[in-house]
């Protein structure tokens, strides 16, 4: 049924030509583009630095409140995040939407489709899923040599990392999402599998879901080395937070001074910064393998 | 009104002098006529039932904690007690790990727990007598909702900083119940009273006033920060330090022995308005005493626990439909009960999923919800 309609819709009645224009989205969902689209919309800061990065920026038509990387996106018309204005949508008449799964709702998806805009859903937002997600924009944006070229760079990024931390001792590393109550992240998460591909050991390993809350207990038991808090661009770990922390003094992330902070947009957003993301992270749980990388053993 | 006692219609309206003109006994023959009718409530009934109560909640409280996402052994607990008795230290540096997750992460948890049920009971038994309404909690008057609301402020605002050492999170979840509290006597009061149902119905709107603006600013939050929020909302009980301890247990105390003084005047109010006025109770006074202290224990719970849920609401009524409704045993008895039940719901709550947690909410409300329906079965002339 959709094929027909949109064999219509773009006068393009051969099958054959549309399918090498046919995209499936991580939700199952298979759209067809026509043409190359060239007013795309981005409802999440991870797609809009993606789209950026592989040279399509001049593409992108709308972001979200949020998007704020790289700096020329700031100035593209801004839509909410997770519950857009479906009429501002609309009026920036867009021929692509990709939208993050979990913010978006399903009525929000009916109404695009019933309108004919296409939308590409992301629901896999893991490491490797970055790289097929660089391929794909590539494909559909025809940017597939900077795509290529850019997710070439970010594996050899990666792969110099692990070099560099495989020989350390690993560190053991409690990533403070929430102090109070403490949530953190587990198995399953983008955030877990990067403090694995940086040298660390995530103490929250045995959890069952990606985002649990940790009983202290754990906490003090597992005795992180590292506590990693995101903060947001202008701010710092707050006074507060890091007292309560250093009252539990038994741990050697707290003895050891090691309160480290991370930009929370590098690594919330599973996008083309995350060689810069796993680099911070590197350097943070490894410092000497960075300043003197022949003494390390 | 759902009330099992006889309602006072048949009393005439208390008309200027009543020592001469009123057939109403006055509240000490009251009392003593309670004291004597037996089979309601002797002294030894009253000590008998408490006495047990206060040694299961000990046994509670101690069993409980021995359960946590990390297994500690009896062996260690016991090293760790006879060492904290010996030194009389409570050094986190001296303790070792097991010592440390033992006292300075459960069982400053546990006792939390019991301190906030009992709060969270012996609030909601007093407001189901002041409203002389079965649905009444210590979240009706909106006055949780306004300490919600003033943290979720705290949140947005990213206030992180101290002011004298005091965390401004439970600071301003404080402040933030006192004003639904001010705001909601302003609105309900009328010609220096406070009728019952202006409060309640006050109390509703306020509530989803005060619940819309909490939603407006988890909607303006930045995601990641919203959920931190999200999860503060749905209730929890954290390890707090020693020192916050003392000073709930204070605070808590201070209002349960007040509670505890007003308790024959809370079950003169259940019988209505009408016949404690011409008992001589200045009812309007009691009223706004007993509101204040209620506010400001649930300010002061919601500010350390987040929103704990049915509590309130199914402990009062389950233990009123086991040992009656004198509020002179009712009171402590459901303190006591709540406290025991907050306990071991926390204690699932902290196992269940372990090394992750559960909001404690969530298994107050699925273990308190379906007794309290199996009581309902069981004894249903007894509600209220």
């Amino acid at each position: 049924m959709k094929r027909r309609q949109q064999g219509i819709l773009t006068g393009m009645p051969f099958m054959a030509h549309v399918s090498s224009r046919s995209f499936v989205d991580d939700a199952g969902r298979r759209i067809y583009l026509a043409k190359t689209p060239s007013r795309i919309i981005s409802l999440a800061p991870s797609v809009t630095e993606m789209l950026f990065a592989i040279g399509a920026g001049a593409q992108v038509v709308g972001v979200t409140q949020f998007c704020d990387y790289p700096p020329e996106a700031t100035q593209r018309a801004k839509l909410g995040y997770g519950n857009p204005n479906v009429e501002t949508l609309v009026a920036l008449q867009p021929d692509l939407i990709v939208a993050p799964q979990e913010y978006l709702k399903p009525d929000l998806i009916g109404k695009l489709e019933q309108l004919k805009i296409p939308v590409f859903i992301l629901a896999d937002r893991m490491v490797e899923d970055v790289f097929s997600h660089i391929q794909t924009f590539g494909r559909m944006l025809d940017h597939s040599t900077e795509a290529t070229a850019l997710g070439m760079d970010l594996r050899q990024q990666i792969a110099r990392i692990k070099t560099r931390t495989q020989g350390a001792a690993p560190v053991r590393v409690l990533y403070v999402l929430n102090s109070e109550p403490l949530i953190t992240v587990g198995p399953g998460s983008y955030i877990d599998q990067l403090i694995g591909l940086a040298g660390g050991i995530n103490v929250a390993a045995k959890s069952a879901t990606a985002y649990p809350r940790l009983s202290m207990e754990v906490v003090l038991h597992e005795n992180p080395d590292v506590l990693l808090f995101p903060v947001g661009t202008a701010e710092g770990i707050s006074e507060s937070e890091q007292q309560a922390w250093r009252k539990w003094s038994t741990l050697t992330a707290v003895k050891r001074n090691n309160l480290r902070q991370i930009p929370a947009d590098l690594l919330n957003r599973p996008g083309p910064r995350i060689g810069k993301a796993l680099e911070l992270l590197a350097d943070l749980f490894h410092p000497s393998a960075t300043s003197l990388p022949s003494e390390s053993p | 009104m759902a009330n099992g006692h006889v309602t006072p219609s048949h009393l005439p309206a208390p008309s200027g002098d009543l020592s001469t003109t009123t057939p109403v006994p006055s509240l000490h023959e009251m009392k003593s006529q309670w004291h004597r009718t037996g089979a309601m409530l002797t002294r030894r009934r009253w000590g008998l039932v408490l006495t047990g109560l206060l040694l299961v909640s000990v046994g509670v409280i101690a069993l409980c904690s021995q359960f946590g996402a990390v297994s500690v052994q009896l062996a260690d607990v016991l090293a760790v007690l006879r060492h904290v008795l010996t030194t009389g230290s409570l050094d986190v540096s001296s303790l070792g790990t097991a010592g440390v997750i033992f006292l300075q992460v459960r069982l400053p948890r546990v006792l939390m727990g019991f301190l906030v049920g009992g709060a969270l009971a012996a609030v909601g038994v007093t407001l189901q007598a002041l409203l002389r309404n079965p649905l009444a909690d210590p979240y009706v008057l909106g006055v949780s909702s306004g300490a919600a609301l003033g943290a979720s402020l705290a949140m947005l605002l990213g206030i992180g900083t101290t002011v004298m050492l005091l965390p401004l999170l439970p600071l301003f979840g404080f402040i933030g119940g006192l004003l639904a509290l001010v705001l909601i006597y302003r609105l309900a009061q009328s010609q220096g009273r406070l009728p019952i149902y202006s409060l309640l119905l006050a109390g509703v709107i306020l509530n989803a006033i005060l619940t819309a603006l909490i939603m407006f600013i988890t909607s303006i939050m930045e995601p990641n920060r919203s959920a931190g929020l999200m999860a503060w909302l749905m209730g929890s009980l954290t390890a707090p330090g020693y020192p916050a301890l003392a000073v709930i247990v204070i605070y808590v105390a201070f209002v349960s022995a007040v509670l505890m003084h007003k308790a024959q005047v809370l079950n003169v109010l259940t019988q209505g308005e009408e016949t404690a006025r011409s008992l001589g109770i200045d009812t309007e006074r009691v009223k706004k005493q007993l509101y204040a202290l209620t506010a400001l224990i649930t300010g002061a719970v919601v500010s350390v626990s987040g929103m704990i849920g049915f509590v309130g609401m199914v402990v009062p009524h389950a233990v009123r439909m086991m040992i009656g409704s004198d509020h002179r045993l009712l009171l402590p008895a459901s303190a006591l009960v709540g406290g025991m039940f907050l306990v071991v719901s926390d204690t699932i709550a902290r196992t269940i999923f372990a090394p992750a947690e559960i909001p404690v909410g969530i298994v107050t409300a699925l273990a308190g919800g379906p007794f309290f329906l199996y009581l309902l079965l069981w004894r249903k002339d007894r509600m209220i």
